[in-house]
């Protein structure tokens, strides 16, 4: 998020794309709400489904799944038709504008109803509400995300906001809500096949930077990998890593994987998930490492399995970024019960075990408070290193003295510090920056330009135009010695720049002139290192529309992608909606998390929650000749298949099925229940809906295409 | 009926009405038993077949004595509700909204309301397991860190370190994330991944 939970009490209007906050998010309702109420900000929610969210909408806006960039752009068309788009800040902060401009225009209302079904009365009207009502609050979740074209998608949610002008201030801003109770941080932390903890990449000085922060001889590192090129290339992501188990793909390292270790992990949520439970028969050896059994203890049939239980996290203490990139501490409730240890314990019997202890913790003393410290000595990137475990913990002693409207504490020992210090926070002193690129305030006061990341200049491959790419003159926070845009600070240290100087003096000189460490620069509508430079609709690689195929192709197949090749055009076949005519598409429930693991062992909500089910359109269901509460099959284009109870709701339309993804413990008709330790089957068990999600990935980060795949129904 | 299991034990527990509370049935009934037991004991009175009675004012009052409140955050999704945590005897026996978190304000969604549970679940893992022949066995810490480590070594010796991927994890802390990509840059390969891939 750049801005936060809280700071959307701000909105003047909020538009929610593949996002079902009641079910996913409900504690964020009250802020949600507060603005709806307070400031009657109109809520407009776009999604296939009529969701719980959508019935507090005051507008809903039924969308073909995977036709999200095309009703974005549709907007901006109809917001620069009429000039409403905010221009001022595209002239100062925002670069490529024309090049958008020259992919909008045929995105006319009539053209994106043809696309999305959305009427072209709706995409005018919602162009309105958003230009009447500024800031608006923009949110996504893996509703706009879980598609072959998810980075395009996304991109275009940031472009409205730009042409809007509603980035960098309160109760505006691009509100993706994170999935997982500490997502962010692990994200934050690179847990990720293509970077080094903070986004440092995997490039040669990436690693010398880290070996710096670890105090390890960067020889050393390098000796432990097969090949040198194989430290700066992408590993398996856990979208795909089961097809280097299954070797039926060209791969690009020397040998299939062989070991697993999954580490509170619930893998279920994987598309294609029985091509998953194919790969564990095959793995020599699968590692378990959570509270609870998992679905992979069941769907294991070899020997090659060990479970082994680790603590839950209330039973061991460190810090957890939340959406809003607020850290808190989680002190631990009680000690690990059971024969259990907490993960750090596991962590260190593994190290120990394999040899490198002595250096893997040399500047570990203190568990976890030192590694607080050592990780965020390196993680310059995203300010991870004005959080210091001390500040954490005096944040959570003192959370009532935080102001719920501007998160801001008022006077206690945390005074003028935003909650949770939301990064970056630069130094020591500083408060934490709670809205990014908000250029009203100092950066000392958590106020931040736009990064300059990719150069100074640009000429466009699309129009041949060159520009600057800095902030236009006069643009900058209060205080900045420079008076407009500026590049990043290097060379304070000799030989570094902000992000690798591990004195820090770099960055207190930068805030100390009243600038930003990584430069005061624009946002970039065309992105010259992605394959559409500037976003456009491509049809889903499974589509329900081929007339729109040859109009609206995917991209070419994509070798290399990770340590694999992903298919694209060899994939998209028009012919198949004939077999396959249903739109598939997954999502949350309230009462279960993620794969289900924990929720579905949890007597009250498995109470709640006990079954799975498809949500099918009465009158699909009435055509197809079955009953409500009839068991079905659901088949996809993989030749996987799940039976389910069929849910009739008119939450879907007719040519949509809904499948909740948290249930597992069943395998294509067979109850796998028998399967798990005794005593420790969960209380709930159910088919896997991500067993007929579809073979599709993003071009970009290789997420799976589980909202927009298709597949045929009929009576069980 | 686990709703039905929650009013009774907060009933046998004395917890007063209309307080918000979810608790471990089974820990709540034990403490209790034994508090009943003392009583018996001192008055006189012989135990009868029911075995908890209605708590007086002070247990009404302050049902745990000397219990501690921990501050904590929920581990579900990540708005980052704030938990009050209460711990008597190094068990959890209560848990509390926190009602003056600057995010939650004393919301908590059905998961949140029952986070107690992460830690009381009887389906939770007690042991180390491993299969043999097809049966679940449970193992030492010891065996099973020593035939783990000795198989991803031999696999290491053979194959290389790109044999082995590291699905880790949007569920620990920051710091144990970070020690999972330390692991694998130590470990010498870039095969590691977690859910905010998908």
């Amino acid at each position: 998020m750049t801005n936060s939970l809280n700071d959307m009490r701000h909105a003047k209007s909020l538009i929610f794309i593949g996002s079902n906050a009641p079910e996913a998010h409900p504690i964020s309702m009250q802020h949600i709400l507060h603005a709806k109420e307070k400031n009657n900000a109109p809520i407009i929610v776009v999604d296939p489904r009529r969701t719980k969210l959508a019935a507090k909408a005051t507008d809903f806006v039924r969308i073909r799944p995977g036709t999200d960039a095309a009703f974005m752009l549709g907007l901006i068309n109809v917001i620069t038709t009429n000039g409403w788009e905010d221009k001022e800040f595209i002239r100062t902060r925002v670069s490529g504008y024309e090049e958008l401009l020259a992919v909008t225009k045929d995105y006319t209302p009539e053209a994106v109803e043809e696309i999305t079904g959305i009427s072209a009365e709706q995409t005018r009207h919602v162009a309105k509400v958003l230009a009447e009502n500024r800031p608006t609050s923009l949110t996504w979740c893996m509703g706009g995300t879980q598609h072959s074209i998810g980075s395009s998608i996304t991109r275009t949610f940031c472009l409205l906001q730009l042409v809007l002008g509603n980035m960098g201030k309160s109760g505006g801003g691009t509100n993706i809500f994170r999935g997982h109770d500490n997502v962010q941080g692990a994200t934050d932390m690179c847990v990720l096949a293509d970077n080094l903890p903070a986004y440092y990449g995997l490039a040669e000085g990436s690693w010398k930077h880290w070996c710096r922060v670890w105090d390890v001889d960067y020889e050393w590192i390098k000796s432990r990998f097969p090949k040198p090129e194989l430290m700066q290339l992408p590993g398996f992501s856990l979208a795909r890593w089961y097809e280097g188990v299954l070797g039926e793909e060209k791969l690009y390292q020397d040998t299939p994987l062989k070991a697993m270790i999954q580490w509170g992990c619930g893998a279920n949520s994987n598309s294609q998930y029985n091509r998953v439970v194919q790969a564990y028969n095959k793995l020599e050896l699968l590692v378990v490492v959570d509270p609870f059994p998992t679905m992979a203890a069941a769907a294991c049939d070899t020997d090659n399995i060990y479970l082994l239980p680790s603590a839950s996290q209330y039973e061991t203490s460190g810090s957890v970024t939340s959406t809003s990139r607020q850290i808190q501490w989680r002190h631990k409730v009680v000690d690990p019960v059971h024969n259990s240890k907490d993960d750090y314990q596991i962590m260190e019997l593994l190290v120990n075990k394999l040899g490198f202890a002595d250096k893997f913790y040399k500047n570990i003393k203190q568990v976890p408070e030192d590694l607080t410290r050592e990780l965020g000595r390196g993680a310059l990137t995203i300010g991870y290193n004005g959080q210091t475990p001390e500040r954490i913990k005096k944040h959570m002693e003192n959370w009532h003295t935080f102001d719920i409207d501007s998160l801001q504490a008022i006077g206690g020992p945390c005074d003028g510090d935003y909650y949770g210090m939301p990064w970056p926070c630069w130094t020591d002193e500083h408060p934490g920056t709670p809205i990014l690129y908000d250029i009203s305030k100092p950066v000392a006061k958590g106020g931040l330009p736009f990064r300059n990341r990719f150069g100074n200049e640009k000429t466009y491959d699309s129009s041949g135009r060159t520009e600057n790419q800095l902030a236009a003159k006069g643009v900058c926070n209060p205080g900045s010695e420079v008076e407009g845009g500026y590049s990043e600070f290097a060379e304070i240290v000799p030989g570094t720049n902000w992000k690798t100087d591990l004195s820090q003096k770099t960055l207190k000189v930068a805030i100390a002139r009243g600038m930003a460490p990584f430069g005061n620069a624009r946002a970039r509508c065309v992105v010259w290192n992605f394959p559409d430079q500037v976003p456009i609709h491509r049809e889903p690689l499974h589509s329900p529309r081929p007339d729109l195929i040859a109009k609206y192709p995917t991209y070419k197949d994509k070798q290399k992608h990770y340590r694999l090749d992903t298919r694209f055009e060899s994939e998209q076949n028009p012919e198949l909606v004939k077999e396959f005519p249903y739109v598939i598409t997954t999502g949350r429930m309230v009462e279960h998390m993620g794969a289900g693991a924990e929720t579905r062992s949890n007597q009250y909500l498995a109470e709640l929650q006990p079954e799975m089910y498809a949500e099918i359109n009465p009158r699909l269901g009435n055509n197809l000749g079955f009953r409500d509460g009839d068991m079905v099959w659901i088949e996809s284009p993989e030749g996987s298949k799940i039976k389910v109870k069929a849910f009739f709701t008119e939450r879907v339309d007719e040519k949509t099925i809904f499948l909740p993804y948290h249930f597992a413990g069943v395998l294509m008709g067979e109850s796998l229940i028998d399967k798990y330790p005794e005593g420790h089957a969960p209380y709930v068990v159910g088919e896997c809906g991500n067993v007929v999600t579809n073979y599709g990935y993003d071009i970009i980060t290789q997420i799976q295409a589980t909202k927009d795949g298709l597949c045929k129904v009929s009576k069980a | 009926m686990a709703i039905s299991r929650i009013r009774k034990s907060a009933g046998d527990s004395a917890v007063g009405a209309g307080r918000r509370v979810t608790l471990n049935p089974k820990v709540a009934r034990r403490s209790f038993l034994k508090i009943s037991a003392a009583t018996a004991a001192l008055t006189g009175v012989a135990m009868t077949s029911k075995m908890t009675r209605k708590a007086n004012a002070a247990e009404k009052k302050s049902p745990y004595a000397g219990s501690t409140k921990v501050r904590t955050i929920c581990t579900y999704c990540a708005v980052g509700c704030g938990i009050e945590a209460e711990v008597h005897n190094g068990v959890w026996v209560r848990q509390e909204i926190a009602a003056d978190h600057p995010v939650s304000r004393g919301g908590h969604c059905c998961k949140g309301a029952g986070a107690i549970d992460m830690v009381t679940s009887p389906k939770r893992m007690k042991n180390p397991m491993k299969k043999v022949n097809g049966k679940w066995t449970n193992i030492t810490w010891d065996q099973a860190i020593t035939e783990i480590g000795d198989k991803l070594l031999a696999i290491r010796e053979k194959d290389g370190p790109d044999a082995l991927h590291f699905n880790g994890s949007a569920k620990v802390s920051t710091e144990m994330a970070y020690q999972q990509r330390k692991f694998a840059a130590f470990w010498g390969s870039n095969n590691i991944d977690h859910q905010a891939r998908i």
